[in-house]
């Protein structure tokens, strides 16, 4: 192996005699300095490629054989994909061409639509290689959102099968706890899809989907079979967020600040509460909710039970020093709805590990939220990591985040979707 | 398919070209080395991605043509060379002419 290493050597030595023959004897030294340098360079030649081939072989076994490889493997390029809200080209190169299949299931609530995304090549051959992830992207019809869009397809492209989930109560812009049976049949039908391990399915709830997701989990039909519930701009407890609204304040490490929510959630709420009232208060609080909608007058409040006025008062935030009066004053239907309507009702039902992902100017749903999820969640010693990010407004990457906010994120992001997709791998 | 197997092609011939520079080749291979470790390189790197695409995606089967070229251009040179001279020494002609 060290031959040619060699002939270098012997060759200035042969050279060495014939200069001693013509020049005369030469000393030490020089003989030293000739036969030396060459094999010298030469060595560190083939040690730096030796080092590197070794460096590649180990490098690309750990990515492409051990599971944290591909874990490392997947979230690099999905990081990049998140922050960018674009595919990079190394995940369009080595990745999966990705199909998008459109189906519906039945469900007891109504009709489940799912959006399926999926490597468009033939299944690996070993069995159940494929992870799944049951996506629950939060209420109203998100189905075409670029960034859902674009979030999916890079998952796909990295080999894991994608289903996107959503309802007519959701796509109706209200919340349903019977929903959360559409998500076990859901969850069910990604199981039995072809190529996916049965035990390597996660759910992943974005804002107001968070609680399905929780709910689901809590199911005891697929409980012991949901192998991570990843939750990003949920909610834990839906009666806080009320009194948040109400206050239009929060208290962030004891200190109360002025946190003004925008008008979507407060809608959303208006129609889950809305479930809750006799029929004419609950349209009447939706109607000054809704895009475009005007405040009730006195008139129409007068109409009103005292549980919808409480509603109305909360939602609109104008009376933040009666808070706690007009959350009192719900009645007990309203009181049960909005119970079961949130994680923390089911947190002791659930044994997936739980990763949470919030962004600190949320004006959805308070970064309080997932603060006071995951001090409950290690009060209880439940598995679970929490993330705040300074990228994303609520569950959409902001348009231009500053390269120091990037660095800063970019880390925190990598580890939290490392770990989520751990467990599925 | 046929950009990513060219890729892998042109992965194989890089690494073959690496295991040039490491001298990945048995003392008794005088002629012919850098064509032959650059033919293993891309040949290996082929079949490791074709057969890492079938076994685990498409996603993972560039890593898989990575290691397994590595491992052809560092192993098979010196596993051609010992199975020559187990043939050679097993031969009957080998008796003769050491006779």
């Amino acid at each position: 192996m060290d031959q040619p290493s060699e002939k270098p050597i012997g060759d200035a030595t042969n050279r060495g005699e014939q200069e001693q023959k013509h020049i005369g004897p030469i000393s030490p030294v020089s003989q030293r300095t000739v036969s030396s340098t060459p094999s010298t360079r030469l060595t560190f030649g083939v040690i730096a490629a030796r080092f590197m081939l070794a460096l590649l072989c180990g490098v690309s076994l750990f990515l492409s054989v051990l599971p944290a490889g591909h874990v490392a493997a997947r979230t690099a390029l999905l990081v990049a994909a998140v922050v960018s809200a674009s595919e990079p080209a190394p995940l369009l190169l080595l990745g999966d061409p990705v199909q998008h299949i459109q189906k519906t299931i039945p469900s007891p609530e109504g009709t489940v639509y799912l959006d399926i995304y999926e490597p468009a090549t033939p299944v690996p051959l070993l069995p159940g290689v494929r992870e799944g992830l049951v996506i629950i992207p939060g209420v109203g019809d998100n189905r075409q959102d670029p960034q859902l869009i674009n979030l999916s397809l890079a998952l796909a492209h990295s080999g894991i099968v994608v289903e996107n989930i959503t309802t007519p109560t959701l796509i109706n812009n209200d919340i349903s706890a019977g929903d959360s049976d559409a998500v076990v049949q859901a969850f069910t039908f990604l199981s039995h899809w072809p190529g996916v391990g049965a035990d390597r399915v996660g759910i992943a709830g974005f804002s107001g989907g968070g609680s399905l997701a929780c709910l689901a989990a809590a199911d005891p039909r697929i409980g012991d079979r949901v192998s991570f519930l990843a939750l990003f701009g949920t909610y834990f407890n839906a009666e806080t967020v009320l009194r948040a609204y109400g206050r239009r304040a929060i208290t962030v490490d004891g200190h109360t600040v002025p946190w003004y929510p925008s008008q979507y959630p407060l809608q959303v709420l208006a129609d889950v509460m809305a479930d809750g009232l006799p029929p004419g208060d609950g349209s009447l609080l939706v109607s000054a909710f809704v895009l475009g909608g005007k405040p009730l007058i006195g008139k129409e409040l007068m109409q009103m039970s005292p549980s919808a006025v409480a509603a109305y008062h909360l939602l609109k935030g104008d009376e933040p020093n009666r808070v706690q009066e007009n959350i009192v004053a719900l009645s007990p239907q309203l009181h049960t709805l909005l119970n079961m309507l949130s994680p923390s009702s089911v947190i002791t039902k659930i044994h997936a590990p739980i990763y949470l992902l919030h962004s600190r100017d949320d004006s959805s749903l308070p970064v309080t939220e997932s603060q006071v999820f995951a001090a409950t969640l290690a009060r209880i010693h439940h598995p679970y990591d929490f993330v705040q990010f300074g990228i994303f407004q609520h569950v959409q990457v902001e348009a231009n985040p500053s390269i120091t906010q990037l660095l800063s994120d970019a880390p925190s992001l990598f580890r939290v979707l490392y770990e989520v997709l751990l467990p599925g791998s | 398919m046929l950009a990513l197997s060219f890729f892998w092609l042109l992965l194989g011939l890089l690494i073959g070209l690496l295991a040039v520079s490491a001298q990945c080749w048995p003392a008794s291979w005088a002629r012919k080395k850098w064509p032959a470790l650059l033919c293993i390189g891309a040949l290996a790197a082929f079949c490791g991605g074709w057969l890492g695409t079938l076994l685990l995606g498409r996603f993972f089967a560039s890593g898989v043509a990575v290691w397994l070229a590595v491992l052809c251009v560092v192993v098979l040179p010196w596993l051609v060379v010992w199975m020559q001279k187990k043939r050679e020494s097993l031969s009957p002609h080998g008796t003769r002419r050491s006779d």
